[in-house]
């Protein structure tokens, strides 16, 4: 319901909307022109939401240009986004003009805030706050024509797993999964609308699972806390997730040494040597089969003459760092793990609708990427649920852009847009803390 | 090259402070500093260990766990390079001078909920049954209205179900439209309310890991409590870790 004093919408609004899921890791973006009917994942542009700092070649890189990047070593890096909020405008601010308003911008992305409309994703449960300095910096500082902000899961309603329809009508009952770079989030989407008491957040995010991998392979083999660049990359390029919690066990033993006088062979089916990019003529590093011989050359023992590698053995952190979304006290965190996470936001809502967002389960985001991960989030899952209830899981076809994409197929229906817009005059006459209850309110759409 | 650095060979002394400990969940450090622990602890049968764990080492996992959370290096400040539009009213230079972390915005907002009068209903509490651990927002720790509903994994009459009865749980109880409408009318939880509570009760132990290989940790070192497989790792975690977060 519109709050009092609320106008009815200009007639002439921007013809096209700046779709944007801004996440901590990077931005899905896209411009999207209004009854646009060819939209797809290839629509949507994705972006390294940081500025990250090289103190080798003393170059800063803004969003994008860290495509040209040629040397990862102990790349700092600065991100707007905290736990998925928004924190730092100053840096958040200069990444959007560097890649949607100035010369800089990206191919197809460059706009006039004036003349354009912003959809704007955000997590749930962002301290008013924040959103409020997010409201007040869209419209007073980029000026934008008309703004909506709303949690991004909530669009994915508009849109089908594989991402092919597109859909005037919310799905009536969605529950997505969101495991992404600051955590993991249980979303109940009723009608394209949140529950948002039902909401859960896991405190484990891709970001954690780099900094494990970084700090195991820190203790275990070289000092490589200042690449995090390079163990990211390690982490995408090797991790997986056992099927079972008795995979895992019989997992860790084929990794184990052994003791002092009983000695055991590496099964090389799953150590790997992960050779380190020199960064001079390679800038990617890529994992083979372990090989004891070679490993245990080190820096220094290896010939001065000809190719030096670096490598860098990954055994269990391949399967142990990824097994802290399914088992959080694995380093004590108090947290249930993802699937009885699930089960734990369902259980606030009656039967009949939790047996309806079982049936129906959409996961987004990049951790769902790891081979094994749907597979064993869906085994746990089924366990824990009444058997005679059925369990409709998938993943997105593409997780990275799904939500964006959902957000795009709503902007690019007049009919939905125009009810939640807000235009600059109405919020230059109304103010932010109205913005915010408008915002709240519109959220059911 | 990436930074790398080979790490020191372990320490080759073995020093005190160790020994082969079975590991039954309890936890001998904590008898040193206080003796009255041991009793607690007996009159709590099959408590998991993790909840006996000292609050040295309590310290440790939280320090842990804060740096393998965190965003941003606070040692490293990367200046914003090049030309950029000039704040254009006072609220936006407001906004972008601000260089707090998220945790500054989260302890405002609980501060904030401290102060605020108790919500009218129940819907913006949390259940308590799942928040066992975690320290009661302003909304749970007003005394309320608050029905615990069951979950499924709890032994409720209702979620327990017979297989031959199946057909008569087919259909739940269709959707109570004001129920419903509630739901949608209920405002967010506060970021520190949305996470998930610990695991049900009653499940399986917590695992316990090597801290220097990753394998089984069967061994405890007693001086800072983490976990070792045997005597070569015991001496590699001497050299490196022990005490590292306490
Ligand atoms: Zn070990
Ligand atoms: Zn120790």
């Amino acid at each position: 319901m519109p709050p009092k004093g609320s106008r009815k919408l200009s007639t002439i609004a921007p013809k096209h909307t700046l779709v944007l899921d801004n996440g901590a890791y990077t931005l899905k973006a896209g411009l999207v022109p209004a009854a646009s009917t060819d939209l797809s994942y290839d629509s949507c542009t994705v972006i390294p939401n940081c500025i990250a700092r090289s103190t080798r070649d003393k170059c800063t890189y803004v969003a994008s240009e860290l495509i040209h990047c040629k040397d990862f070593g102990e790349l700092a890096f600065r991100r707007p986004v905290e736990k998925g909020f928004i924190v730092n405008w100053e840096a958040e601010k200069a990444i959007w003009e560097h890649e949607f308003v100035e010369s800089t911008a990206g191919e197809g992305l460059m706009c006039d805030p004036k003349e354009t409309n912003l959809l704007l994703t955000e997590k749930p449960n962002c301290p008013k706050e924040l959103q409020k300095n997010c409201d007040e910096i869209v419209f007073e500082q980029f000026e934008f024509a008309a703004y909506h902000r709303s949690v991004g899961a909530t669009f994915c309603a508009y849109t089908s797993a594989d991402g092919s329809s597109l859909s005037s009508l919310p799905q009536e009952c969605l529950l997505i999964i969101d495991t992404s770079y600051s955590d993991a989030t249980i979303l109940p989407i009723y009608s394209g609308q949140l529950i948002q008491s039902a909401v859960r957040r896991l405190n484990i995010g891709g970001k954690l699972l780099t900094n494990y991998l970084k700090e195991l392979s820190s203790l275990r083999h070289y000092n490589m806390m200042e690449e995090t660049y390079l163990l990211n990359e390690i982490k995408e390029a090797v991790s997986f997730v056992t099927s079972s919690k008795e995979q895992f066990s019989r997992d860790l033993e084929r990794t184990w040494k052994g003791r002092l006088g009983d000695k055991r062979d590496l099964d090389t089916s799953i150590v790997v040597d992960y050779v380190l990019p020199d960064y001079e003529g390679s800038i990617h590093g890529y994992a083979r089969p372990h090989d004891p011989v070679k490993s245990r050359m080190r820096r220094g023992l290896q010939p001065q003459q000809g190719p030096r590698e670096d490598l860098l053995p990954v055994g269990n952190e391949r399967f142990a760092v990824p097994e802290l979304l399914f088992n959080p006290s694995d380093i004590g965190i108090q947290e249930a793990g993802l699937p009885e996470a699930i089960v734990q936001a369902l259980g606030t809502l009656p039967e009949a609708l939790k047996l309806a967002f079982l049936s129906n389960i959409v996961v987004v985001g990049g951790n769902s990427l790891i081979p094994g991960f749907m597979e064993r989030l869906e085994s746990e899952l089924r366990m824990l649920v009444p058997d005679n209830y059925l369990l409709g899981i998938a993943r997105a076809d593409d997780p990275i852009k799904h939500t964006w994409l959902g957000a795009a197929r709503f902007a690019s229906q007049p009919d939905l847009l125009k009810h939640v817009l807000v235009s600059k005059a109405e919020y230059d006459e109304n103010g932010s803390t109205w913005l915010a209850k408008k915002f709240a309110a519109t959220a059911g759409r | 090259m990436p930074h790398v650095e080979v790490l020191p060979n372990s320490a080759s002394a073995a020093a005190p402070g160790w020994t082969y400990v079975v590991d039954t969940g309890y936890d001998p450090s904590k008898v040193a500093i206080n003796p009255k622990d041991r009793k607690r602890a007996a009159a709590r049968p099959g408590a998991r260990s993790d909840n006996e764990l000292s609050a040295r080492q309590q310290t440790a996992i939280a320090r842990r766990i804060a740096e393998l959370e965190r965003d941003n290096d606070p040692k490293q400040s990367i200046a914003i390079a090049g030309k950029h539009a000039t704040p254009k009213t006072q609220n936006a230079r407001r906004i972008i001078q601000y260089q707090r972390q998220i945790k500054h915005w989260l302890d405002d907002e609980e501060a904030q909920l401290q102060q605020a009068p108790a919500p009218r209903t129940a819907q913006s509490s949390r259940r308590v049954g799942t928040m066992a651990s975690i320290p009661p927002t302003p909304s749970e720790a007003t005394p309320g209205p608050i029905t615990p509903r069951p979950s499924a994994t709890q032994a409720d009459p209702s979620t327990q179900v017979d297989p031959l009865l199946s057909i008569d749980n087919l259909m739940p109880p269709p959707l109570d439209k004001a129920e419903l409408d509630a739901l949608l009318a209920a405002p967010p939880l506060s970021y520190a309310a949305s996470h998930v509570g610990p695991p049900a009760p009653g499940g399986p132990p917590q695992r316990h890991f090597c801290d220097n290989c990753g394998y089984w940790g069967k061994i405890k070192c007693l001086r800072c409590g983490a976990r070792v497989c045997g005597l070569e790792c015991k001496e590699a975690h001497e050299a490196t870790r022990c005490l590292k977060w306490a």
